[in-house]
Parts: C-alpha cells; structure tokens; sequence
C-alpha cells in the first residue's frame, strides 16, 4: 500500500483493512483500487470537500458556554470501514439473539423474577442494582419488550474475534451520524459507489418508525409519535431533531406534553390539545416523571408514569430497561441467552471475573498487571484500573478495594483493539476504533447494516468519544457473494 | 396538527429572516444614495437606527461606552452595530442566528435542505460580517450574496413545503415583519434635513425618495405602475395602498388576513386584521404633513404590534399558565408565592 504509513509497520494489532502483509483485505479491495486512482492532491481536495460539507450540513457538537456556543465540525475520516456481508450477516444474528435474551430477562426481573429462583441469575446482583425501578415492577409491556432500540458496542481483538463491549439500552446516541457519514461520502466520494456494492444503510428511520408504531395502543389511523427530548442544550439534539425529522414525528419537549385526569398524553397543539400514542423519550429514567422518579425535574411531564402503566401510551425504551445496561448483569449475559433461548451465544462476551466469586477473585488478584478492574456501578470510565499501565502501588491499592468489597467489582483482560486505515496527514496511518450498530425490537427484530465506526483519531488512542479527540467512518457492508 | 411552541418559533424564524433581508437591503440603498448626496445635507446613517428603534441601544454600546469616539459616530461603527454586533438583537447576524436556532427546533416541519441553507447563510454572515463592515464595496457584494440566499429560502418554503399550517405561520411572520419595515422605511425621510436651498432641495428629496423605493425593490414597480416621477405624496400612498405591490402595507395586511383564515380558532384575528385594512384604506396620507405622517406611522406600527399580541395569545402562549403550573417544580411555584 503506497499511501500507508510508517506506522503501520509497528502496528500489533488486527486492521480491518489491511492484511499483516499491508495488502487489502478482500472486502476492502474496490475501495484501495479506487483511492490508487487518485492524486494526493485530488485526496486533500476530497479531504476539504468533506469538511465544507460538515460545515454546510450543520452536522456539529454545539458546545455551550456564558461567552456564546461554539460549534465544533464532527470529526469525520473519509476513509471508510469496510466489513463483509457473509461476516455481518452473523454479527446481526448474534445482535438479534443478545436483544431477544436481554428483553426477557428483563420482563422477567420486573415480573416473576424465575431466572433468580432457578438460580442462575443472584438476587444481590439485582440489589445493587442502580437501574432497577420498583415502580415498573409488575409491568409487562407490548410483546414483552422493555429495550425496543439498543447500541451494542463492538471491538475486534488481535486473532480477529468480535467481541461484545457493552448494551447500552438506555437511550443510545449515534445513529444520526451513521447516517449523516453515509450522504457525505455519497455527496464526496460518488464514483465509489459505482465499482463497489455497498448495502444501503438509510432504510433506519422507517425502521425505527415501524418499531414506535407497533407500541401504539391506538389501532385505528396513523399513530401520532414525538420524540421526547430535554431541548436543544443537550448535546444529542441534533440526533433527536434529525430523526423527528426523518420520521415524520414531533419532536417535543416536557412543556409540550400534559397527561389528563383520563390518564391520556396530550399534546399542546395551537388546535388545541392533541393525543399522543407513543414517546420515543431521550431523556432519562431519572427525569421523564416527576410525580414518580426524581421531584426535581422540569425534563419529563408530570403522569407520565400513570399513562403508560395504564396501557395508554407507549413509551420506548420502556422506563427501567436500564436494569440490563450494568458491568455486573453484562458478565452474565451468555447464561441469559442460554437461559431464556436454549441457544448458545453467537457473539463473544469478553471475559469477565466476578470479584464476587471467591475463584475468580484469587484469578483476578494473582493477575492484576494483566486485567481491566472496573467498579459494577460506575459509568463512564470511573474508579476503573488499567492493570497493564498502573503501578504497582496502584495495583495494591486496588487488590485492597476488591478485597474489602468483592462485589462491586468485576475484571476483564485487555484487549488489543482493531485498527483501520485513517487518513492523517495525507497518509493511511493506523487508528484504533469499535463499532455502534443499533437493533431495534418491537413486535419484529431489525439491525442496522454496520452501525456506527467512532474511531480514535490520536497515535495509540483508545478513546473514540468525540469529545476527546475521536472521529467516526462511514461502515460499509459489501457484497462478498459468500453464503 | 402543531405544536404551540413550535408554532412560535417559526414565527420568529420567519421574522427574523425578513428582518435580516430588510435591513441588508435598507443599508445598501442608503449608501447608494448618500454617494449622491452634497455636502452639507445632514441625511445620514444616525438616520437608519432611529427608524429601526435602535437609536437607544446604539447610544449605550458605541457612544457612551466611549467617550473618544467622534460625534457623530462612524460610518464604521453604525455598520459594525447594524451587521455584525450580537449584542443587538436586530443586527444582521443576530437575526440569521436566531433564525438558524429556531430552525434548529423545527427541522422536522420544514424541507429537507432548509435547515442546511440556513445554516449556509449563518455561516456566510459569520464569516464576512466582520469584511462587509470594513468597505463599502464588501458590504455592498455581502449583503447582497445575503438577500439572494434569503430568496432561496423563500423559494424553497413556496416551492417544495405543504401549504399547510406551518407555511401559514410561516407567511404570517413574514408578512407581520415586513409590514412594519415598510412603515419603518417610510418613517426614515421624516428626520431628514437640507440647506435651505429650494431647487436642491426638491432634487435631493426625489433622490431619497427613489432611495426608499429602491431599498423595497420598488422603483422599477413605481416607475411602471405609478409614475415616472418620484415626489413624496405618491411614494407614500403607493408603498401604504397599492394592493399590486408585496410590500406595500395594504397588501401584507390582505396576506396576513388570507392566512389566518387558514388557520384554527382565527376569527378574532381575522376581524382584527381586516378591521386595520379598512383603517388603512380610508385614511388619506396625501394632506400629512412630515410630523403628523410620522404620528401615523408610529401609531400603525403600535396597530401591527396589537395583531403580534392577538397571535402570541391566541397560538403561542394559548397554554401558557397551565404550562407554567406543569414545569414548573413545587419548590419553584412556592418561590413564586413568596
């Protein structure tokens, strides 16, 4: 590969595009054969055309701040991520078959609670639980589903397994940008998608459209859907605009909603008040009704809870889906799948120890500089121990913690995460980064063709949040012509 | 069906929009004019400011901010605060913000591309506001890149959005906005003054005359409808009465009137709007001299002002106190008791 790197020589880890010999992978063949056509110069061309386009589409971070907001670009790398249809297709059966177990599970742990009383999944787990609310105990939604939209994230490690990362099941983000990436790369890159046959990805938003309007508990005429959101300081509002938009649905905010004596959600419409069917909310459990969950919040609309508890509105995700989006329940996710299925899983969980358990504790102790410590009931990176680059002073200070708390811990090894080839500097150099794809699940399974590429955009990064320095790729799913 | 909130910002959106096209088109034609202008005659862009009721927020940002400043203040500086100056909410750019940020709210009523042209135009003026201020050639290639990309938008909402409620509302701002520019504009020779010179001074009047004319894209309508003679009796009952021209005030007030009829629970609105048509149409400018035309203008912006009120409580605000009881927290209300 003439644009590769130097890089690249010393990379360790699996490309995704890139074979250990530097030649292109199969699936990623068409798309090195058309950048050999271009020009450095032609690629620095597409390179400002891309970022001009950003700018022009307004796809940005708006970052509020007393001295006015700035708006950042969203950081986007031309070169896109390519991955095998016949590879894909299993992925989406594994992603179909997780969200299947996980609805279960959690119907289940808000109703008869016979996964504990078998003795598979341990009632103190539950218990230290953050995300599980009493007040929906009892509660069977339609079809029994509770996560009608899920982002798994995926990393592939060094021998090239595609591992699980995390279910985020409480209001996932991303999917706009999936598809914002692809009319990008079709507005810059058109004659690529002539020689090459990449799977459309914008069929989402109908997708997604179907799966709100199957919850509505109206049958007759078109559903009225609004997606709920805090409002336009929350740094997801261009996604919950753009898919009120691609919808066709109302995109409202907790001042526009009131629930009736009658227990309906109504609308504030200038033609007066106007029932809502179903709430596509992206606002948090915490804040969507003060009457039941935190008093404080001016986010959520008042009755909500009644409404949907009495079957007049159908709300997605269903109110304490999180329960299932925790390190700990996460650990046990291939005993659910086999559990609640009868299936063994189709896609990989990293390993996890449980410091709960006294074998896997000793594991965990005698293998520190090897493993991740990750406390159960943190989120975002906190009071976590990265074995490997800690010091030995740290690493006792954490077998202490796990000693005298074993259950709120839970270790993983380090993995030794994909890279692809990301245009920095007018050369193809190496960048970790994981994958979103999105799976929806309402009375029929669906998951989107690829997902999200968020892609760490510093030498040796492993962070690929766009607030620090991460980038997303356009995903491509082509054709292989294998079964 | 439509939200009141939403229903409000695109009011403003479209408010905004008409606002920022007017004044980009005001300051064009006035610099035009004042090429032709003999020393001595005081018309100038002090002027401008007073019209759009900003003379006030001027004073306190540009003149007693800094005392060293030449009285009266610059050109520059009257540019700097009519473009570029987010701190005045009429200026240019903070109209195209405001616009973009209500846009942003409403992406899911409008066409596709309206939010990316929108957002086009934020980022042209926020990148040659600062330039156009600088010369006058700038401003005057600027500001008009600005009134051309404004008449995308509009023929983007006419030519691809439903004629639904939204377009209504949408009309109806910008029908509001530009009804009072119009009297605003007309407001604007009021304050001129000139040498004592009477030939001259009926020359420059027709100049300035011909200058408001051209700032509405008038002239050439004028000149074929009216007369090719320019006097000030004719501008003025032209630009309030004749129903054949766009921004005449007549004719926005017919517009405002067909749109509420489209609209819900309108009829108040609709009585009061052909009620200040009929007002209009009986009153005879031609005998006013330039104080009490100037009265008249004041008082109909105040009558606009009471057709904003009718649609503010009537659509806006309609659910505004059981609003405020729903989002507001038992602690807030008790603070609001005390």
């Amino acid at each position: 590969m003439e644009l590769a790197s130097s890089e690249y020589l010393a990379n360790t880890a699996y490309d995704e595009l890139l074979q250990p010999d530097l030649l292109p992978r199969a699936a990623a063949q068409p798309l090195f054969d058309y950048l050999d056509t271009l020009s450095p110069d032609e690629l620095a061309a597409r390179r400002q055309a891309v970022d001009a386009t950003i700018m022009a589409m307004g796809i940005t971070f708006t970052i509020y701040s007393e001295s006015g907001n700035i708006d950042r670009a969203w950081p986007f790398d031309p070169i896109p991520r390519v991955m095998a249809r016949s590879e894909w297709e299993q992925i989406q059966k594994g992603l179909k078959q997780r969200l299947a177990a996980l609805n279960l599970f959690i119907n289940d742990l808000y109703n008869e609670q016979r996964i504990i009383k078998d003795g598979v999944f341990p009632a103190e787990v539950l218990a230290g639980s953050g995300n599980f609310r009493p007040q929906c105990v009892g509660i069977t939604p339609r079809f029994g589903v509770w996560a009608h939209i899920c982002g798994t994230d995926l990393v592939r490690d060094r021998d090239g397994t595609v591992y699980v990362l995390e279910d985020n099941l409480r209001v996932p983000s991303g999917v706009s940008y999936m598809l914002e990436n692809r009319q990008i790369m079709k507005r810059i890159f058109p004659e690529v998608f002539r020689t090459t046959n990449i799977l459309p990805v914008d069929d989402y938003p109908t997708q997604l459209y179907q799966t709100l309007a199957a919850l509505s508990p109206r049958t007759e005429g078109q559903p009225v859907i609004a997606v709920l959101t805090p409002g336009i300081y929350n740094s997801a509002y261009f996604e919950h605009s753009y898919l009120a938009q691609q919808m066709g649905a109302f995109l409202v905010e907790g001042s526009d909603l009131l629930v009736g004596s009658d227990d309906v959600v109504y609308m504030k419409s200038i033609d007066g008040l106007q029932q809502v069917d179903v709430i596509y909310r992206r606002i948090d459990d915490a804040f969507l009704d003060p009457e039941v969950f935190n008093p404080d919040s001016q986010l959520g609309v008042p009755g909500l809870m009644r409404a949907w508890r009495s079957g007049k509105v159908g709300i997605a995700n269903a109110p304490g889906a999180g329960v299932a989006d925790d390190k700990v329940v996460y650990a046990f996710v291939p005993q659910i799948i086999r559990y609640y299925l009868n299936e063994e899983p189709i896609l990989a969980n990293v390993p996890s120890y449980l410091c709960m358990v006294d074998e896997q504790r000793d594991y965990v102790l005698a293998n520190l500089d090897k493993l991740v410590v990750k406390p159960a009931n943190e989120s975002g990176g906190y009071g976590m121990l990265i074995g490997p680059r800690a010091t030995p002073e740290e690493r006792a200070e954490f077998a202490a913690l796990i000693r005298a708390n074993p259950r709120n811990y839970m270790a993983q090894p380090t993995l030794d995460i994909s890279t692809a080839p990301t245009l920095i500097d007018g050369r193809l150099a190496p960048r970790h980064l994981d994958l979103r794809p999105f799976v929806l699940q309402s009375d029929q399974f669906y998951a989107t063709t690829g997902g999200l590429t968020r892609v760490a955009l510093r030498q040796g990064s492993l962070v690929v949040n766009s607030s620090q320095g991460g980038g997303s790729k356009d995903t491509w799913i082509v054709e292989d012509g294998e079964q | 069906m439509m939200l009141a909130r939403a229903a409000e910002n695109l009011y403003w959106m479209a408010r905004y929009l008409e606002r920022a096209e007017n004044t980009a088109r005001l300051i064009n034609s006035t610099t035009h004019v004042l090429l032709d202008l003999p020393l001595g005659a005081t018309f100038g862009w002090a002027n401008l400011i007073e019209v759009a009721g900003l003379d006030e927020r001027f004073q306190q940002l540009y003149v007693e901010a800094d005392t060293d400043r030449p009285s009266p203040p610059s050109e520059e500086a009257i540019m700097r605060f009519l473009i570029e100056d987010s701190r005045n909410p009429s200026s240019i750019f903070s109209c195209v913000q405001y616009a973009r940020e209500n846009t942003r709210t409403l992406r899911e009523m409008l066409p596709a591309e309206m939010w990316e042209r929108i957002n086009s135009l934020y980022l042209y003026v926020r990148d040659n506001a600062a330039g156009a201020c600088r010369s006058r050639r700038e401003r005057y290639m600027v500001l008009n890149h600005i009134i051309e990309q404004r008449h995308a938008i509009v023929g983007l909402v006419s030519g691809t959005m439903a004629h639904d409620t939204a377009y209504q509302i949408i009309k109806l701002g910008r029908n509001v906005e530009r009804a009072d520019m119009t009297t605003r504009i007309l407001d604007l020779n009021s304050a001129v003054e000139f040498p004592k010179d009477g030939v001259l001074h009926e020359a420059l009047m027709e100049r300035i005359w011909m200058s408001t004319l051209n700032s509405l894209s008038a002239y050439q309508t004028y000149r074929q409808l009216i007369s090719m003679h320019v006097c000030s009796r004719d501008v003025i009952d032209f630009l309030l009465h004749d129903m054949r021209f766009p921004r005449s005030v007549e004719h926005c007030l017919c517009e405002i009137e067909s749109c509420a009829k489209l609209l819900p629970k309108s009829k108040q609105l609709q009585q009061l709007t052909a009620q200040l048509r009929h007002k209009i149409a009986q009153h005879h400018t031609s005998e006013l001299d330039a104080l009490a035309l100037h009265e008249y203008l004041d008082h109909l912006q105040a009558e606009l002002g009471e057709i904003h009120n009718a649609l503010t409580q009537q659509y806006f605000h309609a659910y505004q106190d059981s609003a405020t009881v729903h989002a507001s927290t038992q602690a807030e209300i008790e603070f609001a008791q005390q």
